[in-house]
């Protein structure tokens, strides 16, 4: 489905459009630097494999925010109420994680449109699940 | 899924506890750190990465890296084993932060449960910090979910 700019278009059941997002090692460490989180699981693998990961590891907060990048280009001009995240699992540096998310109500009073979120690593496993709450433009 | 037969021990943590402030801290938020954050995310529309733009504003989970001076209130209890692990977080947006906003943020402990799946019982504990303009406006509430073993 292509970008949504006007609430009457949305159904439920919607997919936004699923993306590849950037988890590169150097976007990683730019995101830790911007958020002061510079800590070696993030941006070193052999120090993250000191520590039992696989690899260096994305932050959680960076994955909810590539999450709400994707609800941005899904639907521009929107805002976004609410983002609830769980961390399931590990989203390894370097690697090709995938983004989806879908509509699962939506309340025609208020153009308020609820999604369910989820990233799934490289191996399949499911990295992060979530919910959204997105106002419209009235 | 839920368990109902909670301990009482926990019970007892969560009636103390349970809405207790704990700590304040200020935060200054930077254009050239809310531009960096948003790029990194990838985000692409001109309101969170450029200064520029009418409506600027920060990204909605900029605040989710603000950390409370403590974790817990002093004289928490050890409950749960280890340090525990970050089970996630819920941003909720109430309006937007601007470039050369110093927020306020006020941490409480939300909530103290349980739930038991395949690893066993885990017990939760829910972090939350209130940020708050200089208008003393809330702009954002970020509830961050603690993880623990129970033992």
């Amino acid at each position: 489905m292509s970008a949504i700019t006007k609430f009457e278009d949305l159904e439920i059941g919607d997919d936004l459009p699923g993306e590849s997002p950037d988890v590169s090692m150097p976007r990683v460490t730019a995101f830790c630097h911007a958020a002061k989180h510079v800590f070696e699981r993030f941006i070193d693998h052999e120090a993250a494999q000191r520590e039992g990961f696989a690899a260096a590891i994305v932050p959680g907060i960076m994955s909810q925010g590539l999450l709400a990048s994707m609800i941005h280009r899904w639907a521009p001009g929107c805002e976004i109420l609410e983002i609830d995240t769980v961390f399931r699992g590990s989203l390894l540096v370097d690697s090709d994680i995938t983004m989806t998310g879908a509509v699962t109500d939506t309340d025609d009073d208020a153009l308020i449109a609820e999604l369910d979120l989820a990233i799934v690593a490289e191996d399949g496993r499911t990295g992060v699940i979530g919910t959204a709450r997105v106002q419209f433009e009235q | 899924m839920d368990d109902d037969n909670t301990m009482p021990e926990l019970a007892a943590v969560r009636d103390q506890w349970v809405g207790v402030e704990f700590d304040w801290t200020t935060f200054e938020m930077s254009a050239e750190n809310m531009v960096a954050w948003a790029k990194a995310c990838g985000e692409t529309d001109p309101r969170f990465i450029d200064p520029s733009h009418h409506d600027f504003q920060a990204h909605p989970g900029f605040t989710t890296h603000c950390m409370s001076g403590r974790v817990f209130p002093k004289e928490f209890p050890q409950i749960g084993g280890g340090f525990g692990i970050d089970g996630g977080k819920r941003v909720e947006v109430h309006a937007p932060i601007r470039s050369g906003d110093t927020l306020t943020a006020t941490t409480t402990i939300a909530d103290i449960f349980e739930k038991t799946g395949r690893s066993g019982t885990m017990i939760f504990i829910v972090q939350r910090m209130e940020f708050r303009n200089e208008a003393k406006d809330l702009v954002s509430t970020v509830d961050w979910k603690m993880i623990k073993k129970a033992e």
